[in-house]
């Protein structure tokens, strides 16, 4: 058994399992809090700053790239109204995403939700990072991002030590990376090991797991949060399950769906600080919030959930 | 650290079909006039093109540069850069393209279009008919709204397969200069819907095999390499 497990993940997800929270043995920022005004949504702590953010957030990778359509933008402001309605904060974007970034400002516009977000975002260039982070602030229409990240380590050499310039400066509060399909592990390692990053973001599920080996352990001890992407495969893991039963034990942690089970799952993880599934439905939206809520599974139970999971797929 | 060539084609799509069809159903509806415009401009190009010997052949060349000025400015760039950051690294082929039709129009021996009655002739007619008459109906198989057609001289993958039949019922040297575009947009459309698990993805790439081993048998029996004769230059009808 790791040093980490023994220290945190056995206690803190039996702990969570039988009671719904977490409990001692795992650090102050690794623990949930529960806030009543938010229907009870887990808050997770950002390791570095000591702050509370709602342990589910929402992604916006190809779901909110509708473009100038008057129609589908207002079917994602009313994503992000159901969103923050749930308890939700943190929405998480990148320059890749085409349209995606407008049509958060335009909902955030629509919604006057400036205030209730935690706007994170990626620079996405080897060539001028603050022009990209300029443009994208535009895009947003906010001035100052609580997270923004290095997209995939590309151009990390220039953009990593410009956003901590930027933060130096009082101009972003959180610094991070990110990865997903388990690219780069390597290099992901290396910059984790060697930077004071706030964040790191990586692709884990029931499915790809191979961030538990050494990611999560590396990130839980350097005291960096972590944002899970792809946490159902883009939408192809929880379209196979769909029609499948869900497992008897499910009841127990009240999750009424395969996407709020496999949201549980990765919660209970005391490494993983908040994953951010996308989706164009309000009511996706509204049902993965409430996955951060109630009882989660403990250590046995995560297991029983990526078995089941992996002979459904 | 990471490159641009650690992305896969996956990575790089950004869009869901819902999105990318509806663009097709607000172009449609939209600019209906323009639509139908572009349209008939194909019909009467095809109309043209497929009469032997017939004497429009600067006719053709100048519709089909305008179906591309149209489908790049209309499409391409009012309705789908906004979803797809690539778009203004693809404009500028689409502006060659209608350089390269201008020019062809305008030279002293423009391109020959007329039904010859070999191999690429029946693949050439047969291609511009598909993406004038077929194309906008694939999308009911899949279930999809008539209103998000894809219409031959606005939405760019008929448009270039259309170009691709038309250049295969032409002759006069230099003809290979009209097919890398066209070629090179239904090879990148091709693996776009492919990623979006789109059938069509297959018949877009038939249609880039079928053109380039057209193109090699028309190359091999001479049509693109023969000048015309001085009685075909003085009389087209010959």
């Amino acid at each position: 058994m790791s040093e980490f497990e023994r220290r945190g993940f056995l206690k803190a997800s039996a702990s969570l399992g039988a009671l719904g929270l977490l409990a001692s043995g795992v650090p102050a920022w690794a623990q949930g809090s529960s806030d009543a005004r938010a229907s009870e949504v887990l808050q997770k702590q950002i390791p570095s700053t000591g702050e509370e953010i709602p342990a589910v957030g929402l992604g916006s990778w190809i779901t909110f790239n509708v473009g100038q359509d008057i129609e589908l933008r207002n079917q994602c402001a009313d994503v992000m109204s159901a969103f923050f309605d749930a308890g939700g904060r943190m929405i998480d974007s990148s320059p890749m995403y085409g349209s995606a970034q407008d049509v958060i400002g335009y909902g955030l516009d629509k919604l006057g939700a400036r205030d209730r977000v935690f706007s994170t975002d990626k620079v996405w260039t080897a060539g001028d990072g603050a022009e990209q982070i300029a443009e994208t602030s535009d895009r947003w229409k906010i001035e100052q991002f609580d997270l923004l990240q290095v997209h995939n380590l590309l151009g990390i050499n220039e953009n990593l030590p410009l956003l901590f310039r930027m933060k130096d400066e009082g101009q972003l509060r959180h610094v991070g990376v990110t990865t997903s399909h388990g690219r780069r592990t390597e290099d992901l390692i290396a910059v984790m090991k060697n930077e004071r990053l706030d964040f790191v973001q990586v692709t884990y599920n029931p499915i790809d797991r191979k961030v538990e080996d050494y990611l999560l352990p590396l990130a839980y001890d350097r005291g960096i949060a972590v944002i899970v992407n792809r946490p159902f495969r883009g939408g192809s893991l929880t379209e196979r399950l769909e029609g499948q039963p869900l497992p008897e034990f499910a009841a127990e942690l009240e999750a009424k769906s395969w996407a709020q089970l496999i949201l549980k799952y990765l919660i209970a993880h005391p490494a993983v600080t908040c994953p951010i599934p996308a989706t164009t439905k309000p009511a996706h939206a509204a049902e993965n919030m409430a996955a951060a809520t109630g009882p989660l599974p403990d250590e046995k139970m995560r297991e029983q959930i990526a078995a089941v999971i992996g002979v459904l797929v | 650290m990471t490159e641009w060539w650690d992305y896969g084609l996956a990575d790089l799509l950004l869009f869901s079909p819902r999105v990318y069809y509806r663009l097709f159903e607000t172009m449609n509806t939209t600019w209906w006039l323009v639509v139908a415009s572009a349209l008939i401009a194909g019909v009467i190009a095809s109309g043209l093109a497929l009469r032997h010997g017939f004497r429009g052949n600067r006719v053709i060349l100048v519709l089909l540069a305008l179906v591309w000025a149209w489908s790049g400015y209309g499409f391409l760039w009012q309705y789908y850069q906004p979803i797809n950051w690539a778009v203004p690294y693809l404009l500028p082929a689409f502006a060659l393209q209608v350089v390269l039709f201008a020019i062809f129009a305008a030279r002293p021996l423009p391109l020959r279009f007329g039904w010859r009655g070999d191999l690429s002739c029946y693949v050439g007619a047969s291609l511009v008919a598909f993406a004038l008459l077929v194309y906008p109906f694939i999308g009911l198989i899949e279930g999809r709204d008539l209103v998000q057609a894809e219409i031959f001289g606005s939405a760019a993958d008929p448009t270039a397969l259309g170009t691709l039949g038309f250049v295969l019922l032409s002759r006069g040297t230099w003809r290979w200069v009209l097919l890398p575009i066209p070629l090179a947009w239904c090879v990148i459309s091709a693996g776009t819907l492919w990623v979006m698990d789109q059938y069509v993805a297959y018949l877009m790439l038939a249609a880039v095999w079928v053109t380039v081993f057209c193109g090699w048998l028309d190359l091999k029996n001479g049509v693109t390499t023969k000048r015309l004769t001085e009685a075909e230059i003085r009389d087209p009808a010959a």
